[in-house]
């Protein structure tokens, strides 16, 4: 669990903050933008500038909810109990901004300050950056690993810290080029690219080409000696390979050469691409220098998640929460875009449950008659709040916190695929012809035809006594399946001849016309294609997708 | 013509023109805060408001509204934040081509912000400019809104556009919305890893209204407004007669049998505009009747429509024809039929016995209504009676359209149930 460490600071700039907020809003209560600018203004100011003007009553020092707040209490009570208005307003218009700001601390764009938990990976890089740079050497590297696991963010970081590094040490500061392969148009541009870097124009003399043009670059001895040397962040590596290979290839061949100046790190997913698609660098010992970063595991989550939340001087999430959601993202892949996304969706799910209250107890409110009618809904709420706030600063904070049920909600809306629900409000007729394709595929075949299966269909009409609609409905229903992707129908020049194959599992279509309850005329289709262990199967499933 | 006319008349063009119209349809089904609307319209504004990036995926069947409730939740947004969106639209079916896409993206930027657009910049320059944009954009604190409709056609081949849009929206600098349209259930799943990991995974299903919203919708489609041009005591008595009519068990009915093949909104307002034409002008008002009459016309067959317009001798052609499918005589021609067809005279003594020639013009006439055809595609060279030919239509088709044909010989019948 986090310490909140000195959070006084902290604190300083969000009462400032609020307070210059309250000020200008004065009655109304309107969402407010927060700019960028105001965020840059923020930092820039000096922490200790202005004393505490109000204190928040939403702290906590310790996360548990359950455990007393003893010293703040006792001060906040007396500061509290005399400003007792201005204090629900600035309550709801707090409670904003600070959702915003949760928000903005859990958003994939926010770069963390420190990275965590790629330490050892960064240190290999680094290290390795380093050697070839005292020795003048050129090297090549590769980072791989599942989308989500730091890598760009990594070596975003190590550039900063090589470029210091060098400063500080007195070496000559290398050149820097991120390309991102995805936006070249063509795959050999890479190389007009290094070469634009290097000598600043992209027009090359003669009939050269821009590749032949670095090779014979680096095949002599420099004139100038002292030419920086370059470091080459390649990203989305694998949009270079072709078919013969060569581009990747050159590309890391050109490190090879005896006078080359370049330092290659190049990043991509693919585990083994080195060994696949380079394997003559290998017979010249110049393999490159393979850094996996692997799928993040569930206390790796945690401490990332954590370590975002630990600039916010309260506490958001519910630990069990946390550790929920972390559980979850593991289990599936280990991706920690996934993971900032499901907690941020919580977030959402928490302030509509919290509107929806608060609208309801204005309604109630209104017909009561008690409250001041001009103030908007939500502020009613923060009102009728307040009042346990002095009572019982834990149970303000326990309602404004993520709980296990909140997040649940979000992992299942992020990972639940919509087939079931999709599949219980089809319309009659299309769940019937799931199901006779499900009666029909069970037979062994894999696909069949449009006209079979509208044998198949009538069948089960005829024993459910519902009556068939014509062929024409149904091959435009059955397009209909195939436009939703439930059923992939193939091309042919008559209707009746189209092949048709079940894209979905046998088993959602039996769990979801099995759990909707409809009148008994559908009885006796069901007989069709219920059998017991499916739900275990499909619980069974649920349990494996995490 | 009663007194009543020109106001049956403008009620008439008022409820056509509501049907014509997704935004009115639209309205009552969006107003609950758990509906789509109000979903997709807080996830746009606080993006909008807290300068964040965000994407979303609108998925449905077609016909179920989404174009629809996005094009209400832009409209509200636009009139909310006058000066601070900008909105990018585009299509899978025109634009899945990267070079199209983003052409079209730097054509539609151009076009807001009032800049020149040259036609011969290429593939990088409208990529550097889109980045470029898309930080001035952020700086400015205006949102740039894209809507890519058709989003499964822009997840074949290489999902570059997806790529580098989704990684724009992964730096700070940047402020902007990919909203993506598809009747694809598993599109996020067309994406490829990495695309799918930039991805926010937010999915808005949209559903088929259940059986209350359905009745709500129809109440608010087909009653008259009272504030309108209309006379009020005519309204008044309209909308007594639709509300008679929504409580009818026939009605509930119709409105089951009709949706039980497609149960979308479009389908539903196809079906209501056909019914709300055949509106008595003479009364002015709707009845049950017109939504009866209205129910045929949608589940047309039209083979079994032709076989109501067959003659005797055409209906014992398509017979012979069935016989010798079932007796397993996989090609056959005009002259096997003729021998099936004396056959059949000759055991049963039947009246209709006609002369080749006849019976070749009754072929001819099957031919060009499409229920039989040939089955090879050359061979114009032979004759019409030594080419192979075939039904085209079912046997139970068949079965179904003598049982229903006004005074089909027994005999037919009896010979279909063989």
């Amino acid at each position: 669990m986090p310490a909140i460490a000195s959070h006084d600071s902290i604190l300083a700039i969000k009462s400032e903050k609020s307070g210059e907020i309250a000020r200008s809003n004065g009655d109304s209560t309107p969402q407010k933008r927060r700019l960028r600018s105001d965020a840059a203004a923020e930092q820039n100011k000096s922490p200790t500038s202005t004393p505490m003007k109000w204190t928040s009553p939403r702290r906590s020092l310790n996360s548990s909810p359950n455990t007393p707040i003893n010293g703040i209490e006792k001060s906040s009570d007396e500061k509290l109990v005399t400003r007792k208005s201005p204090v629900k307003k600035r309550l709801f218009e707090s409670y904003v901004e600070q959702m915003s700001a949760v928000k903005e601390a859990l958003h994939v764009s926010t770069a963390p300050s420190t990275v965590v938990c790629r330490e050892e990976e960064q240190k290999r890089v680094l290290e390795f950056c380093k050697k070839h740079l005292e020795q003048e050497k050129a090297g090549s590297l590769y980072v791989c690993g599942c989308p989500g696991t730091g890598k760009s963010l990594s070596m975003d970081k190590i550039k900063q810290h090589l470029l210091d590094w060098a400063k500080e040490e007195g070496f000559q500061v290398p050149d820097l080029l991120a390309i991102n392969c995805t936006s070249l148009t063509n795959t050999s541009e890479i190389f007009s690219k290094i070469i634009f870097k290097i000598q600043g124009r992209k027009k090359i003399n003669g009939s050269t080409s821009p590749l032949q043009h670095l090779q014979n670059l680096y095949s002599q001895k420099q004139q100038s000696s002292g030419s920086k040397m370059m470091l080459i962040v390649a990203d989305e590596l694998d949009y270079l390979i072709t078919r013969d290979r060569a581009v990747l290839h050159d590309l890391f061949m050109l490190t090879t050469f005896s006078f080359s100046r370049f330092i290659l790190i190049g990043i991509a997913n693919a585990i083994d691409l080195a060994d696949r698609f380079l394997p003559r660098l290998q017979s010249l010992n110049c393999k490159p220098l393979v850094v996996t970063f692997r799928a993040y595991s569930k206390d790796q989550i945690i401490r990332i998640l954590q370590e975002r939340l630990m600039a916010l001087p309260y506490i958001v999430f519910q630990p069990q929460a946390l550790e929920l959601c972390a559980r979850k993202v593991a289990a599936a892949s280990g991706d920690m875009r996934k993971a900032l996304s499901v907690c941020r969706s919580a977030i959402e799910v928490l302030d509509a449950e919290l509107r929806e209250s608060a609208s309801k107890i204005n309604s109630t409110s209104v017909e009561k008659g008690s409250f001041d009618q001009q103030a908007a809904p939500a502020l009613e709420f923060f009102n009728s709040q307040a009042n346990y706030i002095f009572g019982a600063i834990r149970l303000h904070i326990y309602l404004f916190l993520v709980r296990v049920d909140h997040m649940a909600v979000a992992l299942s809306n992020t990972f639940k695929s919509p087939v079931v629900d999709t599949i219980q409000s089809l319309p009659q007729h299309q769940q019937i012809i799931l199901c006779s394709a499900v009666k029909f595929f069970r037979r062994g075949k894999k696909d069949t035809t449009v006209g079979e299966l509208n044998k198949s269909y009538m069948e089960i009409c005829k024993t459910s006594l519902i009556p068939p609609v014509g062929i024409l409905e149904f091959s435009s229903m059955c397009r209909v399946l195939n436009d939703q992707g439930l059923l992939k129908l193939g091309q042919s020049r008559e209707d009746k001849l189209k092949r048709v194959t079940l894209k979905i599992d046998e088993s959602d279509i039996t769990f979801a016309l099995q759990v909707w309850i409809k009148p008994s005329k559908f009885s006796a289709f069901m007989e069709f294609v219920s059998f017991g262990t499916v739900f275990n199967n499909f619980a069974l499933k649920l349990e494996i997708n995490g | 013509m009663g007194r009543k006319n020109p106001a049956s008349q403008k009620a008439l063009n008022l409820l056509r023109n509501r049907l014509c119209n997704p935004n009115f349809i639209f309205k009552p089904l969006s107003d609950s805060p758990d509906s789509n609307y109000s979903k997709l319209k807080f996830l746009v504004s606080s993006s909008v408001t807290e300068a964040c990036n965000n994407s979303i995926l609108l998925l449905g069947p077609r016909g179920s509204g989404k174009i629809a409730v996005l094009e209400l939740v832009l409209g509200d947004l636009l009139l909310e934040y006058p000066d601070t969106l900008s909105v990018i639209m585009l299509n899978g079916l025109l634009h899945s081509d990267d070079n199209c896409a983003i052409k079209e993206i730097a054509r539609q930027l151009c076009m807001e912000h009032n800049l020149m657009f040259s036609k011969m910049a290429s593939f990088d320059d409208n990529s550097q400019f889109m980045i470029a944009m898309l930080r001035e954009c952020g700086l400015a604190h205006k949102t740039i809104i894209f809507v890519l409709k058709e989003f499964d056609l822009f997840a074949q081949g290489k999902q570059r556009l997806l790529y580098s849009l989704l990684d724009a929206m992964q730096s700070v600098t940047s402020q902007a919305v990919v909203i993506g349209v598809s009747c694809r259930l598993d599109a996020d799943q067309l994406l490829e890893k990495r695309v799918r990991s930039r991805f926010s995974h937010r999915k808005l299903l949209f559903l088929p209204p259940c059986k209350e919203e359905l009745q709500r919708l129809l109440e608010h489609i087909l009653s008259l407004p009272m504030d309108s041009s209309l006379p009020r005591d005519y309204a008044v008595e309209f909308n007594g007669k639709i509300k008679n009519i929504l409580a009818d068990e026939r009605f509930k009915e119709i409105i089951n049998t009709y949706l039980n093949s497609d149960s979308t909104v479009n389908h539903l307002l196809r079906f209501l505009f056909q019914a709300v034409s055949y509106m008595d002008l003479e009364s002015g008002f709707l009845s049950l009747e017109n939504f009866k009459t209205a129910l045929p016309n949608f589940q047309r067959q039209p083979k079994l429509e032709s076989i109501k317009d067959c003659s005797i001798l055409e209906l014992y052609i398509l017979v012979c024809m069935k016989r010798l499918e079932v007796k397993e005589q996989n090609s056959y021609n005009f002259n096997s039929v003729m021998k099936e067809y004396k056959s059949i005279h000759d055991s049963f003594k039947t009246s209709d016995y006609y002369a080749r020639s006849v019976c070749l013009r009754a072929f001819e006439h099957l031919l060009q209504r499409e229920l039989i055809c040939f089955t090879d595609n050359r061979g114009y060279s032979h004759l019409v009676e030594f080419r192979p030919v075939k039904l085209l239509i079912s046997y139970v088709e068949l079965h179904h359209g003598l049982k229903s044909y006004r005074s089909c010989p027994a005999i037919l019948l009896k010979l279909m149930e063989r």
